[in-house]
């Protein structure tokens, strides 16, 4: 049975990942490192975990992977830590903040001859999951143009930080969507054009809060996307991934989280969306789990982190430069 | 006042009922097509003809509306007002801004009144939203979404499937979102588009508009006529506040017809259950201007600078840059 850890609680998805890793027959959930050790032991004790507070420590035990769930631009230091120790590594994302740190965590990945994967939990969405058979099938033939957003809402804390996060919501909510795309159609993207805008948060975060990128997938696909921290405190829930594919034999719309009942309480004194829908997590991290027993790469590896990564970095050289930016001549 | 109707097409017959509604009555009914014109001007006791010219000068005419297909619109706009009628236009005022501007200069030597039909700014759901904004509701607006379209409007030989003629769906259509965008917050500074604008198999279009508003705000409008069927309006405005969405498709009447297969709708206009038409509150507002009671809602430079808009974002999509405004 694979022996797992997990190292910064630093994103919040660490909690998810924690909680799969103790429904999973399958793992165990052995050990926490964190720079942050309230943090961490914290978290320890709520997963029935062991709280380690030094790296070399943590590094030395008989771990088969490791999830990493630090602050953007720390992916790399802790991925190449891990590799270089021998452990699998699943990384959240986005995998990097920048093309040349991707790479490296690539390299050191295959150097050390442990698989890497990039945290999509979207190809573990059951209405993705459906919309990706439907549309590989033929069913819809071409797919002509995309139309897709990734709202959530202000994540606040490090993520507002460029020197932590490397960028705001364009960096956030763009990568999920790419990948998407990209497992959907096979097809890479080829060109970027991106406008962002602070607006809505302008008083609490120092990045943006919106990007609206225009890209164009190989094959000529014409895609817009929405990459936003836009939802309201008041808003039901945290957010959503929709996408609208415009097909030669028809449109299909997947809108992947909500599978929902309205829930209105007045304890809460809003209206509050309850998702019956599966746990695309628990997807996520037993096939982390099952790469380790097998001996094979994730669902999403880091080939697919860099691809996604790509893209933003692009997106925000065309903010930039306010051009049209080519993706990987 | 007196009503001659040019262009005697879907939109034309329903501005005749609407025009009729505030009292106008429609003396004649002209049309390239001799049948379209006599089936409504039988249904108004008016002319039937096929000289729109002649129309526009009959004495007993007070008003023009031009609901010909857009290229048509600069060219009658021009001889109405030459023949000292005020005019009603629909949307997109003119098919370049050239056209436009030499309409508008036509209409203000001839001092008559040009109203431009940008419905939306009517519309009951677009007001709502309007009054929510400016009532602070949802704070400063930083982010605004805009979605309008369906079928790919008229049938096998219609003047919307020629590319050259309709501009497709982002000139014809999204040229609603573009005007309310204006009209609510303002110039834009830089626009970018993708338009798919396919003609085999089959007439499909999709564009993806994204504007940078001059005060920092962003905004992306979609517009297609790729989808098999129906029509949607969605619209959602996010602010440092809050945010309000709108969608059509929620709506307080639905009804779904079996229609005869094969053919496709001849016109496509949203409609709602409500107490007023906003193609009636068009009507009334261009009225009460013609009595000078008011200044209009809609000026015919705001429906220039819509088609410099709309015109810049298919200049967007044909060069694949963005275009500064
Ligand atoms: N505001 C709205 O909601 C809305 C909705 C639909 C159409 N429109 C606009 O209204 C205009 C007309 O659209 P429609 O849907 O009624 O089109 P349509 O094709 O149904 O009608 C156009 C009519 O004009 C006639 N015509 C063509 N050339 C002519 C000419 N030179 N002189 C006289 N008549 C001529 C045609 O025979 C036809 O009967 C277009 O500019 C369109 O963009 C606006």
């Amino acid at each position: 049975m694979p022996k797992i850890g997990i190292m910064s609680f630093a994103h919040m998805h660490a909690y998810s990942y924690g909680a799969c890793l103790n429904a999973l027959p399958e793992a165990e959930f052995v050990a926490v490192w964190d720079d942050k050790p309230r943090r961490g032991r914290a978290a320890a004790r709520q997963f029935g975990a062991t709280f380690v507070s030094k790296l070399e420590k943590f590094l030395d035990l008989d771990l088969d992977g490791v999830i990493i769930c630090s602050e953007n631009v720390k992916h790399r230091e802790m991925t190449t830590l891990a590799a270089q120790a021998g452990k699998w590594v699943l990384c959240e994302k986005p995998l990097a903040t920048n093309v040349a740190d991707a790479h490296a965590m690539i390299k050191a990945c295959e150097k050390a001859k442990v698989g890497l994967g990039t945290a999509f939990p979207c190809r573990f969405a059951a209405p993705l999951r459906v919309a990706r058979d439907r549309i590989v099938s033929g069913e819809f033939g071409a797919v002509y143009a995309a139309a897709c957003t990734n709202n959530g809402s202000n994540p606040g804390g490090w993520f507002a930080e460029d020197m932590l996060s490397g960028g705001g919501a364009t960096m956030d909510h763009t990568v999920h969507v790419v990948d998407v795309l990209r497992w959907i159609t096979g097809k890479e993207f080829r060109k970027v054009y991106c406008e962002a805008g602070n607006v809505l948060h302008r008083d609490t975060l120092e990045t943006d809060d919106v990007g609206l990128l225009q890209l164009e997938m190989e094959g000529g696909a014409q895609v817009s996307h929405v990459a936003s921290w836009s939802r309201p405190k008041s808003f039901p829930t945290w957010g959503d991934v929709t996408i609208e594919f415009i097909c030669e034999k028809g449109v299909l719309n997947v809108d992947a989280f909500n599978q929902r009942v309205d829930v209105y309480s007045d304890a809460a004194m809003k209206a509050e969306w309850v998702s019956w829908g599966g746990n695309p997590d628990l997807g996520l991290v037993r096939d982390f789990v099952r790469a380790i027993m097998e001996k094979r790469p994730p669902c999403a590896t880091g080939l697919d982190g860099l691809r996604a990564t790509e893209v933003t970095v692009a997106a925000y050289e065309s903010l930039k430069s306010g051009n049209v930016v080519k993706i990987r001549a | 006042m007196n009503l001659a109707i040019i262009g005697c097409g879907g939109i034309g017959r329903m501005h005749a009922e609407m025009a009729a509604r505030c009292g106008l009555k429609i003396v004649a009914c002209a049309d390239k097509d001799p049948d379209a014109a006599k089936a409504l001007a039988r249904r108004y006791n008016a002319l039937a003809t096929t000289d729109a010219d002649g129309a526009i000068r009959r004495p007993d005419v007070d008003i023009v509306l031009v609901t010909t297909p857009t290229p048509r619109h600069a060219g009658v706009v021009i001889d109405a007002a030459k023949a000292g009628k005020h005019i009603f236009c629909e949307k997109p005022f003119a098919s370049t801004v050239q056209q436009g501007r030499t309409a508008i200069a036509a209409v203000k030597k001839a001092r008559v009144k040009l109203f431009v039909g940008h419905v939306v700014r009517y519309f009951h759901e677009f007001e709502t939203l309007r009054a929510q904004i400016q009532a602070g509701k949802i704070g400063e607006p930083g982010y605004v979404k805009m979605y309008r379209g369906g079928i790919y409007p008229g049938g096998p030989s219609s003047w919307f499937r020629d590319y050259a003629q309709s501009g497709g769906v982002t000139f014809d259509c999204m040229i609603h979102d573009l005007d309310w965008l204006r009209y609510m917050f303002g110039e834009p500074d830089r626009i970018f588009c993708q338009a798919l604008r396919r003609s085999e198999p089959e007439k499909l279009d999709y564009s993806q508009v994204t504007l940078k508003m001059r005060n920092g705000m962003l905004a992306l409008v979609i517009g297609t006529w790729a989808h098999p069927a129906g029509f949607q309006v969605k619209v959602e405005v996010c602010g440092s506040a809050g945010m309000l969405q709108f969608d059509s498709n929620i709506s307080s009447l639905s009804a779904m017809k079996r229609e005869v297969k094969g053919a496709g709708p001849t016109m496509i206009v949203p409609s709602s259950a409500e107490d007023v038409s906003p193609y009636e509150l068009e009507w009334r507002d261009f009225i009460g201007w013609i009595e000078g009671k008011h200044e209009p809602r809609v000026t015919p430079e705001d429906a220039l600078r819509a088609v410099e808009i709309a015109l810049a974002a298919l200049k967007s999509a044909d060069t694949g840059r963005p275009v500064e405004l």
